[in-house]
């Protein structure tokens, strides 16, 4: 059944250009409705609950999940669920703490909120690093994992692959903005779907329909110890470390929180998150079944032969199951998801440069519409040559970990500034700008000197930090900082401005 | 939530073994809390749309009125 991979496969190609076509079809309707910074990146505001939902999981079921985590459970068991279920546990944090008022508070990115009651230009360079920083590791993430698809299902060259991956998704985000790429990830999201669901439904047809039956085989097959924890997270502080950051970056990630500006008033915000946590949490159940199936169904070692990381294990079990014509649908499935999910993470880079740096750093806040436009325009040009670069750089890296990397800082840089900027009325612009730039380096820092770099990529043999994930450092350590630098320079007008937020917290700007 | 989920992640980090147990065939303890904590999402968050969509939005329609 490997043999099918590495060679071109016809209903791959064909799947993958089908999908190209319809997306910038899509690309070519939102384009002639673009005509302002407000389109460019909140589609008008005009996406339903139910859309947003759709976009808001296709945003965060990425290559990562779909085929990271296969991958992780299909060569450790359990310890993989450690990663389905910390993605979902960051949704209800969403919900409850950031999703309406970072609705009611903001424009266009997340800086917005906590630049609010601030002063601006500080704040704003702050923020902008942070979310630079979250949005390079995602990227890179989601570039290698298409690079290693496309060399391994067309049998391109990888660099060739990451630079026609990033050529087509410049032109989603150049030309569609923000309603071309909701609607790309709105197709991707059910499109994915259908996929992991038809794949379980068939693996389950081996079982007689019953996972437990599957899990059992598992058990049988390599023992008990794939359905308890294992290796993967063998040091528990490292266990808890990614926990943390797993279940807090999701609030402070730009891509996923510039998508509740896209909804017209917090209930439909509130809606959107109900229905993102409903269609994610059955998406990541099913990653279970896959991850176990092919565990039985293609075996370790087959996996492990064609790629050490695990990351093609999914599309081994389709082809095992379907043959050629359903690998290749699962595979022009995956490639719509790479290419959706760097859309957006283009998107949220280029507002972090151009809104929050360009337009109101530079320009303090006053710039023509035509002049924000162009700005964003070139930022997200610019971001999507970075992301080629990153990709091809980073070749071999494993993607569900660099995402797991990504959240850390997203939890360690933005996560922090932005709930004290909602809940605590002696939050101060110095504390903010202290915290956000303390998580950004912070984290870096101790990615530099993790295991993952100083033992994997340097060679050194013993890394200078010990743990894989900065999250159980990095965070707190944001916290407080947050917290020590606000109480001892206070600033009156901050406070004073509380009122003012906590009423568009409830009431919304249109009072 | 973060009760259940890091209930969770410590069983993980430090009661490997318990998590390991099998309540019936195929299926251990850890996966079972595991598809738990997903289902216990689910469940808070309904319980939060349907308090927020009948009380909280009424309330704020109110304070709305009277402003």
């Amino acid at each position: 059944m490997t043999s099918s991979l590495g060679e071109p496969n016809l209903i791959a190609i064909t799947g993958f250009f089908l999908f190209i076509a319809l997306s910038l079809g899509i690309t070519y309707v939102a384009a002639r409705r673009t005509r302002d910074a407000e389109h460019f990146y909140t589609a008008g505001r005009s996406v339903t609950g139910l859309q947003n939902g759709f976009a808001l999981a296709g945003d965060y079921m990425s290559a990562a999940s779909f085929l990271g985590i296969a991958g992780l459970v299909a060569l450790s068991g359990f310890d993989g669920l450690i990663y389905s279920i910390g993605f979902l546990v960051g949704w209800p944090i969403v919900m409850f703490l950031i999703a309406e008022p970072l609705r009611n508070l903001g424009r266009f990115t997340f800086s917005d909120v906590v630049a609010f009651r601030l002063r601006q230009a500080p704040v704003r360079v702050a923020a902008a690093v942070g979310s630079l920083a979250v949005v390079a590791f995602y990227l890179i993430a989601q570039m290698v994992g298409a690079g290693n698809l496309i060399r391994l299902l067309f049998g391109l060259p990888y660099e060739l692959a990451v630079i026609i991956v990033g050529a087509v998704m410049l032109a989603y985000v150049l030309f569609g903005g923000m309603l071309a790429t909701t609607w790309v990830q709105i197709v991707k999201a059910v499109l994915l779907l259908l996929g992991a669901f038809l794949l379980a439904a068939l693996t389950l047809a081996r079982f007689d329909f019953n996972p437990l039956t599957l899990f059992e085989a598992a058990g049988d097959h390599y023992g008990l110890r794939v359905l308890g924890p294992g290796g993967l997270v063998s040091d528990p502080i490292d266990a808890v470390s990614l926990g943390l950051a797993l279940m807090l970056g999701t609030a402070g990630l730009p891509h996923i929180l510039m998508r509740f500006y896209t909804v017209p008033d917090a209930r439909t915000a509130r809606t959107s998150v109900s229905y993102a946590i409903a269609i994610i949490g059955v998406f990541y159940l099913l990653t279970f079944i896959l991850g176990f199936g092919a565990m039985v169904i293609v075996g370790q070692d087959t996996i492990r032969g064609v790629d050490s990381g695990g990351n093609m294990a999914a599309l081994l079990l389709a082809a095992a199951l379907g043959g050629p014509g359903f690998l290749g649908f699962i595979s022009a499935v995956a490639f719509a998801t790479i290419l959706a999910v760097v859309a957006g993470l283009t998107l949220a880079g280029a507002a972090a440069l151009s809104h929050d740096l360009w337009v109101n750093v530079v320009r303090n806040g006053v710039a023509s519409e035509q002049e924000q436009l162009r700005v964003a325009r070139v930022s997200s040009a610019l971001l999507g040559v970075l992301a080629i670069v990153l990709g091809i750089v980073f070749e071999g890296q494993n993607v569900a970990y660099m995402v797991g990397l990504a959240f850390a800082i997203a939890a360690s840089a933005n996560f922090p500034a932005l709930l004290l900027s909602i809940f605590w009325r002696r939050f101060t612009t110095r504390g903010a700008q202290v915290s956000m730039f303390t998580g950004t380096a912070v984290s870096l820092l101790l990615i530099y000197l993790s295991p993952a770099i100083q033992v994997d990529v340097l060679g050194n043999a013993s890394p200078i930090f010990p743990l894989r994930n900065p999250g159980i450092i990095s965070i707190p350590l944001a916290f407080l900082v947050a917290v020590v630098v606000s109480l001892v320079w206070p600033e009156p007008a901050a406070a004073s401005g509380f009122s003012k937020l906590e009423r568009r917290v409830h009431l919304g700007a249109d009072e | 939530m973060m009760v259940f989920y890091f209930g969770f992640i410590l069983l993980v980090a430090f009661r490997k073994s318990l998590l390991t147990m099998l309540v019936s065939p195929g299926l251990s303890l850890g996966m079972l809390l595991g598809a738990l904590v997903i289902v216990a999402a689910w469940v808070l968050v309904w319980i939060y749309v349907r308090w927020a969509n009948r009380h909280y939005d009424q309330s704020i329609a109110d304070l709305r009125e009277q402003l």
